[in-house]
């Protein structure tokens, strides 16, 4: 009798858990930091304690003494190759110190204790340099020049213009002019940094990293070793949390090779929880001087922008994080004028580097709340200024993004009616009158990311190979990393969906660079579109390769035949022609005519590269959300209670349920932390809470309920109509609350985390005038 | 370099206290505030590591007569759940409801908490308002001590190294006797307090008597503050009074100013907290 394979539903939107989490919830995963290798050594790094120093001499003797100690890594005697975008970064210092975290030895012994002993006898001799801390001031002809082949202390600038503001500001009604100080965030990722390096007797490194692009790791790893890029190969271990921070060769990475090299064995190095704050990157703190007009109807004419980022001591990715914040200052809303420039300053202060987000948090944060400021002064509501001048489908922004779909308005609808905005908007200003310790407050923020990639490099593609075995199992060798996000599940996902095999039966190999094919990396919320992309045609042109067999084997067309439940199955009424494992043993068995499933794709969006303008649409599809905050405030003690956020998210469509709302609440979090309590607190070059004790993450009893609503606008060119979302929840939030303090209290932030110190001192400045 | 040359766990008082009469050691009950102390190397280990916890006779909660005894391993957690606290000391329990996170209060001991002595205790400051003394043996014998004699600053306390803390004694407060516990950080939860604050006394016919009055956070060490019990003591607990006692509480204390709060945030919050407090018993 015909066995029957009935058509499964699809398992497109529906919750996968992440193949890796049951590891991790029993404990069994082991992480980078857990690792041992035979004969490993410990190491860690002697950090200086000055901001800005000439370096007169480094004494390692009486540390090379202590037993146990194997090797010590000084800059006169490592490699003298620099890294960092601008390679501007000596792993290793031997002329000066340009910021607290700045690395004089790595040590390398048999035990932590030895290493600890002979991190305190190594002796630096120092003169101190006059310091500057303040980006504005570091531009001043007078001051402390920190690298000297970089006058005027200038890393990075980005210039775009676009219309003619002058004029447009001559025709505006209104013209708002605002300063905006945006701080300093750290990811505090659960597992500190930390690296394995390993060479063979060919001479050739094996290096255990946290990166999060592992291919592109090597070009910029090599020039720092004196090795070809070439003879790295790069193991991805699993991590503990990486966010936007390992995407970047930091020093400690080549300084764990230079031990590793000179001691002939393996070296791990790794970073205590202080050490992590103090010397792993930050997001970059800006200084936004922003101008922007309108008229009387609530039409923007023009918006005129200057940044200024807070760069540190070295040129990490940090720096080029204005790629990402000028397209939300251009291109979010409909700007017809606008120029936009920035400036990444050298200053003693410890470097920043990239996290989720990318200038786009600290744009947001900026332009949501300047919105909220706008339609105020014009009388207009929130909501009613936000739609005036929301982009329609097809419109293109100044740097060209096409907004295919442009979901902005729907999604300010949808969250306005989903939680009787106007209303509660209303009724909570209405209230700021009355006596009354708590105060209601609704704020409404919104933002625009890339959501298909972002061709920063001049492939922005993912490499896979498919390949099955005699058993039906599929092993999906992606270059894409999983650092957690999730991309495991979603490619399993689509592969499942495709060869119509359960989840279970799908393998994905992504942590070898010797065996993986290219990607760029995990960054700009790229994985699922990419990557996902990569493994869904992948999965087609096996799917292709297994029904021509099976129409070879049976005299039914290719055409009529499909891959269900492990079966090839006759479309059309579910008939079984094979089970699927059988056909492959017969494909690979089959004499001279023996063929296995194997294939490979190299996906490269629809996107194009900036010119040196920076106009381009440098993404295959953008998403837009609407986020909106019900929260209380305690007039007295100034703590912020947060009830609700409900966000529309334009994501396209949802391929992983439980992976999207995992990344909602994930990057949630993250933004409440930058609104509300995150800071990483630097006076004069030093960071002054480096724990979690004085570090304020977020934790469970604060988050609020969060109601998520997608909007699934099906992108054409997305693995089953998918975007990438991964960023917009972590930079949407704290604008969003802002808005809401507003809403409760009549009071502006224009210096975030908004604490309730902070909250206290505005609503009772003229007692603390009293007191100091 | 961890230079612990010796390791005890004494299973009695006895034991325990001619081990400290040996030399040097270091006490460990839960470890909460001791290992993260060593390991950033604010403190060292002695040459003897001393494990109390197989003291059984120093943990829980047993009233004899008008005295309740708290054993100095009677962890946070047990204050939550304890029959004796909820009925005679009830502020501990609020205490221990806003202490750290269920992990910590599972490890934390009351008499890890006073040792540590540091001004924004949270155990310490209801401690001080229902006027607890601290139990202090010996090989050569036993002294009580008042806790608000008891701390000498940051981190520093009258015990003496050869020293053990083993409960505290708390009379049963008389009849009428009312009192609460504020605590402020950004976080409802595993927060150390930029102020605390434990206001107690005897309300009848809305007037209150028998006043006590602590802070934590904003001194060198927690404190009674005097000048606060003054401006209550046998007044009516009205509008009028509760405003005043907080402007004197707040103008009472002279905190510092560090990467938590300022010292004007702290005197607010007192301020605020005490008057709430006031608020709650009247």
């Amino acid at each position: 009798m015909d066995q029957i394979v009935e058509k499964p539903e699809t398992l497109i939107g529906k919750p996968i858990p992440k193949p890796d989490a049951p590891d991790k919830v029993v404990g069994k995963t082991t992480y980078i930091n857990d690792m041992v290798l035979p004969r490993m050594l410990i190491a860690k790094i002697k950090r200086t304690d000055r901001v800005h120093a000439k370096i007169l001499s480094v004494d390692i003797s009486e540390a090379e003494k202590v037993p146990g100690i194997v090797a010590i890594a000084t800059a006169e005697n490592s490699p003298k190759g620099l890294i960092g975008v601008l390679k501007d970064n000596p792993p290793l210092k031997g002329d000066k110190v340009r910021c607290i975290r700045d690395e004089i030895a790595g040590v390398a012994g048999e035990t932590e204790e030895a290493v600890d002993e002979a991190l305190n006898l190594i002796k630096v001799e120092y003169e101190d340099l006059p310091t500057v801390f303040d980006p504005e001031e570091a531009l001043k002809d007078d001051a402390p020049l920190i690298h000297d082949n970089k006058p005027g202390n200038l890393s990075l600038t980005f210039d775009f213009d676009h219309g003619d503001i002058k004029k447009a500001e001559k025709d505006s009604d209104i013209v708002l002019e605002e300063k905006y100080e945006l701080h300093y965030v750290t990811h505090t990722c659960m597992g500190p940094g930390c690296v394995i390096a390993d060479f063979d007797t060919h001479g050739k490194l094996t290096i255990y990293t946290q990166t999060q692009y592992p291919y592109n790791y090597k070009m910029d790893l090599a020039p720092a070793l004196d090795i070809p890029a070439g003879d790295i190969r790069v193991i991805q271990p699993p991590v503990g949390g990486a966010f936007g921070s390992k995407l970047d060769v930091y020093p400690f990475e080549p300084i764990a090779v230079y031990l590793a090299k000179k001691a002939r064995r393996p070296v791990k190095l790794f970073f205590s929880r202080e050490e992590e704050f103090i010397a792993s990157p930050t997001r970059q703190p800006a200084r936004v001087y922003i101008k922007q007009g309108a008229k009387k109807d609530g039409t923007i004419t023009f918006r005129d922008v200057n940044v200024y980022l807070n760069n540190g001591g070295y040129t990490s990715w940090g720096a080029t994080i204005p790629a990402v914040m000028m397209r939300t200052m251009t291109g979010h809303f409909r700007i017809p004028n606008v120029e936009f420039h920035s400036k990444a300053v050298y200053t003693n202060n410890p470097f920043a580097g990239s996290f989720r987000g990318y200038g786009n948090v600290q744009a947001t944060y900026v332009t949501a709340t300047l919105m909220d400021k706008m339609a105020e002064e014009l009388g207009m509501n929130p909501i009613e200024f936000r739609l005036k001048n929301a982009q329609k489908p097809g419109e293109r922004t100044p740097q060209n993004s096409l907004l295919k779909t442009a979901a902005l308005a729907d999604c300010i609808k949808i969250g306005a009616e989903k939680t009787d905005f106007l209303e509660k908007h209303t009724a909570n200003v209405a209230a700021r009158e009355k006596p009354g310790r708590i105060r209601q407050g609704i704020g409404i923020a919104t933002s625009i990311h890339n959501a298909g990639g972002a061709k920063i490099h001049k492939s922005d593609g993912c490499g896979t190979i498919l390949t099955m075995d005699d058993y039906g199992r599929a092993t999906v060798i992606t270059g894409a990393s999983e650092i957690g996000q999730g991309i495991d599940a979603v490619i399993t996902q689509l592969v499942s969906e495709e060869l119509g095999i359960p989840t279970s039966d799908v393998i994905i190999a992504n942590n070898d660079s010797a065996i993986g094919p290219w990607d760029v990396g995990v960054h700009a919320s790229r994985t699922t579109f990419i990557a996902g992309n990569a493994a869904r045609n992948a999965a087609v042109k096996a799917k292709h390769q297994i029904l021509a067999a099976a129409a070879r084997q049976s005299n039914v067309s290719a055409d009529q035949l499909d891959l269900r439940g492990g079966h090839v199955v006759q479309k059309d009424n579910g008939v079984s022609v094979t089970k699927l494992d059988r056909l492959l043993r017969a494909m690979h068995f089959a004499g001279d005519d023996a063929e296995l499933v194997m294939v490979s794709e190299y996906y490269e969006p629809p996107s194009e590269l900036e010119d040196k303008n920076h106009v381009g649409d440098i993404s295959a599809a953008y998403s837009h959300g609407a986020y909106i905050t019900e929260l209380e405030v305690d007039t007295l003690t100034g703590g912020v209670k947060l009830h609700k956020m409900t966000c529309v998210q334009d994501v396209g469509k949802v391929i992983n349920k439980l992976g999207i709302e995992g990344q909602m609440e994930g990057g949630i979090a993250q933004g409440i932390g930058y609104g509300l309590s995150e800071e990483l607190i630097i006076e004069e070059g030093i960071v002054k809470n480096p724990n979690f004790r004085d570090y304020k993450v977020v934790t469970a009893p604060e988050m609020p309920e969060i109601e998520c609503h997608f909007i699934e606008d099906d992108e054409e060119t997305g693995p089953f109509g998918a975007k990438g979302i991964s960023e917009l929840p972590c930079i949407i939030p704290g604008a969003s609350i802002a808005n809401a303090v507003y809403n409760a209290i009549g009071v502006r932030f224009d210096n975030p985390p908004i604490t309730p110190e902070k909250i206290v001192r505005a609503l009772h400045g003229d007692k603390v005038e009293a007191a100091e | 370099m961890s230079n612990i040359e010796n390791y005890l766990a004494p299973s009695s008082i006895e034991d325990a206290a001619a081990a400290l009469a040996a030399g040097p050691a270091t006490i460990v009950a839960g470890g909460t505030d001791l290992m993260l102390q060593t390991g950033s190397g604010q403190k060292t280990y002695a040459p003897t590591l001393i494990n109390i916890q197989k003291i059984t006779e120093m943990r829980g909660i047993s009233k004899d007569g008008d005295t309740i005894r708290i054993g100095a391993l009677t962890t946070i957690t047990d204050l939550l759940t304890d029959a004796i606290i909820a009925e005679h000391l009830p502020v501990l329990a609020t205490m221990a409801d806003k202490f750290a996170s269920d992990q910590i209060r599972n490890a934390s001991s009351i008499g890890g908490n006073i040792c540590n002595a540091s001004p924004a205790g949270d155990s310490i400051v209801p401690m001080l308002m229902y006027k607890a003394e601290v139990v202090l043996v010996a090989s050569t014998g036993t002294r009580k001590v008042p806790l608000n004699e008891f701390f000498t600053g940051p981190g520093k306390s009258v015990i003496q190294e050869n020293e053990l803390l083993i409960g505290v004694d708390i009379a049963v407060p008389p009849a009428g006797f009312k009192g609460g516990f504020g605590k402020f950080g950004p976080r409802p939860a595993l927060e150390i307090a930029m102020a605390s604050v434990s206001v107690g006394g005897v309300v009848k016919d809305g007037v209150i008597s028998d006043v006590r009055v602590a802070f934590g956070a904003v001194a060198p060490t927690p404190i009674r503050s005097a000048e606060t019990e003054v401006a209550l003591e046998g007044k009516k607990l009205d509008e009028e009074t509760i405003s005043a006692a907080g402007e004197v509480a707040s103008s009472s204390v002279n905190p510092i100013t560090d990467v938590r709060a300022s010292d004007w945030y702290r005197r607010h919050l007192i301020r605020v907290m005490t008057e709430e407090i006031l608020n709650d018993v009247s």
